[in-house]
């Protein structure tokens, strides 16, 4: 599903990847540990297409994306990648029905009642109209989660899911990430650097100073 | 030393990091301060111009004789005052015309022996001034020469200078109605004289324009007992006033054209200031986090107040320097065309000085400052109200407006129908001889509608959401949710398009509705096909007659069926001076097509050739109360006569009052029957051209005169009045690009504020383009919404303009007419132009990294 081959990315004078080799199968789900600055998000953007590496090829399902144009990424990332991110990142001024129908709608879809069943899903009902800053902590990662899944993409990329949650928050988000991808066969991207939360993937993966160990 | 670096830190920093909403900040501020300035100093030159005038070249006079009638008097009369007042001094005074430069000139003939005497100025023979004589007098000046040359004049320096005129030049003038030489005999270095002043001995004056005999006024320097003394010999047709007191009425002649121009200036300035106040709030809301991480280190909320306010008047100090520079471009450009309008509508001015003066300048600094604090406080306030927590919660800044939203829309009501009660209070009851109370409803109204504007939009963006959603899809749901978080940050953008289109509809229709009236007004006083006067009268109405000649000659023509005289003279009523027009009524009527005028207009004319009648204009009526059937009592020289009223009607070429009597009159109180004007009314089927040409061939050897027909005579109505809205473009101009300017600054203060969420977007999926649509539809919706509001502010506002404001400045009547299709297209311009705005934002959106603002590694 996922190769990265011998990426190489750097911000600067900084070297962050160098020389990556992954490769990913689809529906695994996948933890990358590492410490700060090691380059775990880098990682995610450049699967996500949010960047272009350097040195090095990613191939998505057999097609080469670090060539595409910027129009070309858009469209992947739109259609085969759900974000998680640690804040959250919810558009502040759109309510949570709204925020979960995004993905849809950049896609050109109107399906309210596939946004109902995504609600129900990650359990927030009741609260669709509520603006994120209604609702705590947990419930907006219920929402960024529904947002994340709701176009059916083939790729979940979390980056630090739970870092902004407490333990037991945190074991609740991921029970649900764990629960909504296993039937679907979804590719999960898992980066984090908390142990307890790497278990629940399958693979783990460390990264150090760039390289994967 | 402290606080200075704070200053350093949080103010002058943000400075530099928001250089663009900075700078749009900036300009506007510039642009307000820059126009309310340059027409200030064009209009308060217009005023030092008068006062010139009136002063005359000796500085030391304090009172003036002069003739009731405004013409040139016998000067017998000087015996008999100089016997009584030794310190007299005869004038003889008139306007020139000089083709070569375009200008017109004031040719004054003084009693020079008595004149250089009294200012013991120095002779070519004579030892040089002693210290503390009159500025710039101190050197000799060449008065042989001035005796000699009977048509020597000395020049003003800044004259010469400008000009390039020295000592010998020969100018050729069209002076009264022929054409003259001067010859310059000398240059004077002072300030005492108006720069296009020229002097001549006053017996070579009598001499060269064959005026023996004769004065135009006669200044004195004495005091109010000996000035009684005076009046008592004088005779009915003479008069003693001070000049503090002529100049006083003259002033207040303009005083409504001054206070107009500067009313809507400061409009431009009210609009910079929105802007201010809008960079500044979006300042406080992006900076909510830093300020509550300031007030948790222990900052006291006066000092978040004293920061915020000095980021605002440093910006407005920048803005008001950058203003001065440009009021004294728009100085230099406002003052050709308010001399052009003063000169057409009132008295011949010449403004030479444009250059701002240190307390102009000075003035003009603190008024930004002050407009840089009123628009700061606010928002300023507002910022020493954030608490430490409030940075981690989003959308409370705007949610505790919300809370205040009906609170604003109260006001907003009540704010408007204030406004709209004062406008009539000052209609129905003219407490004022200026209408401050309509100037003050305009405000209130504008004040009003910005107070429910959030209520407004909040409405609009209400029923607009489920549409935009359906058409735009992401793009709308996005930018609907965008702006109904934002509501009053919108709002000000939105007042700011709609005040621009506001104006641009009031002026537009007060623009439209005055040409219609003055077409009107055209149609039924301009009628006959021929006009004559003097080439050096560049005013509507000159007092100095026209040769008895030229009618006998223009009669003379075979196609010439009929010859009108016209004479203008100075009235006064109430004390006030005001125009009185003796017209050759009959011939107007029985000769004019009888397209021009309606039958009753033609029974008025008929009952003013029969009886003791006169017209007055709409001006006269409203100032004094004045109706049909009212007695007047005007001062002649066989003493007070009463005429009747029979007419009241709108007068356009004159702002001071206009009375329209039979020229039987002229001949019978004042004993005259000259002509300041003639028109000529030919045969049917004449080829006018030709006849032009035929009278010019004659005439033209001996007189400088202007010669038009009927359609030259009408576009120059239209130029002149084109001419005196120049202003009033330039002041709409500004007032679009400043809204514009609104727009931009909002959409992209969102821009910088919406970092975070246009990156969420490219990670879901959006593309630049889609984001960059989200701008336009913002900018789309800000643009309707915007228009809408101002076409129920403009045509408010411009009835107040027509009704109100032009009937008690000016005593226009000028009948209402919305000028649809025009209207239309203007704001189809300003919508698009508003539209565009969204296309700066995009592009700065590009600029955005969105891993920066995403990932926290």
């Amino acid at each position: 599903m996922v190769r990265l081959e011998k990426i190489e990315k750097s911000y600067g004078n900084t070297r962050v990847l160098k020389g990556i080799n992954l490769e990913i199968e689809k529906g695994d789900f996948i933890s990358i540990m590492g410490s700060s600055g090691s380059g775990k998000s880098t990682l995610l953007n450049l699967i996500g297409a949010m960047d272009r590496p350097e040195r090095g090829n990613i191939f998505i399902d057999g097609e080469e994306i670090s060539s595409y144009t910027d129009e070309q990424l858009t469209i992947y990332r739109r259609g085969k990648v759900g974000f998680i991110f640690q804040f959250f990142n919810l558009l502040p001024n759109i309510t949570a029905f709204e925020n979960i129908q995004m993905p849809l709608l950049l896609n050109g879809i109107e399906d309210e009642a596939k946004v109902f069943e995504y609600i129900k899903r990650v359990g927030l009902n009741g609260k669709e109209d509520a603006y994120p800053y209604q609702l705590s902590g947990g419930e907006q990662q219920r929402v960024a989660i529904a947002r994340a899944l709701i176009h059916d993409p083939e790729i979940i990329l979390a980056d630090e899911p739970t870092g902004s949650l407490d333990s037991e928050n945190g074991r609740v988000i991921m029970d649900l990430i764990k629960e909504l991808t296993d039937k679907t066969g979804k590719t999960v991207i898992l980066v984090t650097h908390e142990g307890y939360i790497a278990e629940y993937a399958q693979k783990r993966v460390r990264i150090k100073d760039g390289v994967i160990l | 030393m402290k606080f200075l670096k704070l200053i350093k830190i949080v103010v002058f920093r943000n400075i530099r990091e928001e250089k663009f909403l900075t700078t749009l900040s900036i300009i506007g501020v510039a642009l307000g301060i820059g126009l309310f300035v340059g027409i200030k100093v064009a209009s308060d030159r217009a005023v030092a111009s008068f006062e010139a005038d009136i002063q005359g070249i000796n500085p030391y006079a304090n009172y003036e004789i002069v003739d009731i009638s405004g013409i040139d008097f016998n000067e017998d009369v000087y015996r008999d005052v100089r016997n009584l007042e030794e310190n007299t001094f005869p004038v003889l005074k008139t306007f020139g015309y000089i083709p070569e430069i375009k200008e017109t000139i004031d040719i004054t003939g003084i009693y020079t022996v008595k004149f250089v005497r009294f200012l013991n100025l120095p002779q070519n023979n004579s030892p040089p001034l002693s210290k503390g004589g009159m500025g710039g007098l101190d050197k000799r000046y060449d008065f042989e020469n001035f005796y000699i040359e009977q048509n020597g004049v000395i020049i003003t320096k800044k004259f010469s200078d400008r000009y390039s005129f020295k000592n010998g030049d020969t100018l050729k003038t069209f002076v009264y109605d022929k054409e003259y030489s001067l010859k310059i005999v000398d240059v004077i270095d002072t300030e005492m004289i108006p720069a296009n002043t020229m002097v001549m001995d006053i017996g070579n004056y009598q001499e060269y324009f064959h005026k023996v005999g004769y004065l135009t006024r006669i200044d004195l320097a004495t005091d109010g007992k000996k000035a009684e003394e005076i009046r008592k010999i004088l005779p009915a047709y003479l008069t003693i006033e001070e000049k503090e007191e002529v100049f006083k009425n003259k002033k207040s002649l303009v005083a409504s054209f001054r206070y107009n121009l500067q009313f809507v200036s400061l409009i431009s300035i009210l609009v910079g200031m929105f802007l201010l106040y809008n960079t500044i709030f979006i300042s406080v809301v992006k900076r909510r986090t830093e300020i509550g991480v300031l007030r948790s280190l222990g900052a006291d909320r006066k000092t978040v107040i004293m920061l915020f306010t000095i980021q605002g008047m440093v910006l407005g100090c920048i803005g008001s320097i950058l203003g001065i520079i440009l009021g004294q471009i728009v100085a230099y450009f406002s003052v050709f065309a308010v001399e052009k309008t003063i000169s057409t509508m009132y008295s011949t001015i010449s403004i030479s000085d444009y250059v701002m003066t240190k307390g102009e300048t000075l003035g003009a600094l603190i008024l930004g400052l002050f407009v840089s604090l009123l628009a700061s406080a606010i928002p300023s306030f507002e910022s020493s109200r954030i608490s430490p927590d409030e940075s981690t919660r989003e959308g409370s800044f705007e949610d505790k407006y919300k809370r205040y939203q009906k609170v604003f829309s109260s006001i907003g009501v009540l704010c408007i129908v204030s406004g709209a009660v004062w406008s009539y209070v000052d209609y129905r009851y003219t407490p004022f001889e200026f209408p401050f109370l309509a100037y003050v409803g305009i405000l209130l109204i504008i004040i009003g509608f910005t107070f429910i504007s959030p209520s407004y939009l909040s409405v609009i963006l209400k029923i607009i959401k489920k549409p935009s959603e359906k058409i735009f899809k992401a793009t709308g749901k996005i930018t609907i949710g965008d702006m109904r978080g934002n509501i009053y940050r919108f709002s000000v953008a939105l007042m700011s398009v709609a005040i621009s289109s506001a104006l641009i509809i009031a002026f537009l229709t007060l623009i439209f509705s005055f040409r219609n009236s003055l077409n009107g007004w055209i149609k039924s006083n301009i009628t006959a096909d021929v006009y004559i006067k003097p080439l050096s009268c560049k005013s509507n109405y000159c007092f100095y007659p026209l040769s008895d000649e030229i009618y006998t000659i223009a009669k003379s023509f075979p196609e010439v069926v009929s010859v009108a005289k016209f004479r203008t003279l100075q009235l006064e009523l109430f004390d006030k001076k005001v125009i009185g027009a003796f017209a050759d009524i009959s011939v107007k009527r029985i000769y004019s097509d009888i397209k021009y005028f309606d039958t009753q207009q033609a029974e008025r004319l008929k009952e003013m050739e029969d009886g003791k009648v006169v017209g007055i204009s709409d001006y006269l009526s409203i100032k004094y109360g004045l109706q049909r059937g009212d007695p007047i009592k005007l001062k002649t020289p066989k003493g007070e006569e009463t005429f009747t009223i029979n007419d009241i009607f709108s007068s356009y070429s004159t702002t001071s009052g206009f009375i329209y009597i039979d020229r039987r009159w002229l001949r019978e109180y004042w004993g005259l029957d000259d002509a300041t004007q003639i028109s000529i009314y030919t045969q049917k089927g004449t080829d006018i051209k030709q006849f032009i040409h035929k009278l010019k061939e004659r005439l033209s050897p001996d007189y400088s005169l202007e010669i038009m027909n009927n359609q030259e005579l009408r576009e120059k109505v239209i130029n002149i009045f084109n001419k005196s809205f120049a202003i009033t473009y330039a002041i709409e101009l500004i007032s679009i690009i400043v809204s514009l300017i609104g727009v931009v600054n909002t959409l992209l203060a969102l821009v910088f504020e919406r970092k975070r969420e246009i990156s969420i977007i490219r990670y879901l999926g959006g593309s630049w383009k889609q984001i960059g649509h989200t701008f336009t539809l913002s900018a789309s919706i800000v643009g309707i919404t915007g228009i809408f509001l101002g076409t129920i502010m403009g045509p408010l506002m411009s009835i107040i303009f027509i009704h109100v404001v032009n009937k008690i400045s000016f005593g226009w009547e000028i009948h209402f007419k919305i000028p649809f299709l025009y209207l239309s297209f203007v704001t189809l311009i300003l919508f698009l132009t508003t539209v565009t705005a969204g296309f700066i934002p995009s592009k700065v959106a590009r600029k955005i990294d969105p891993k920066r603002f995403i990932s926290f590694e």
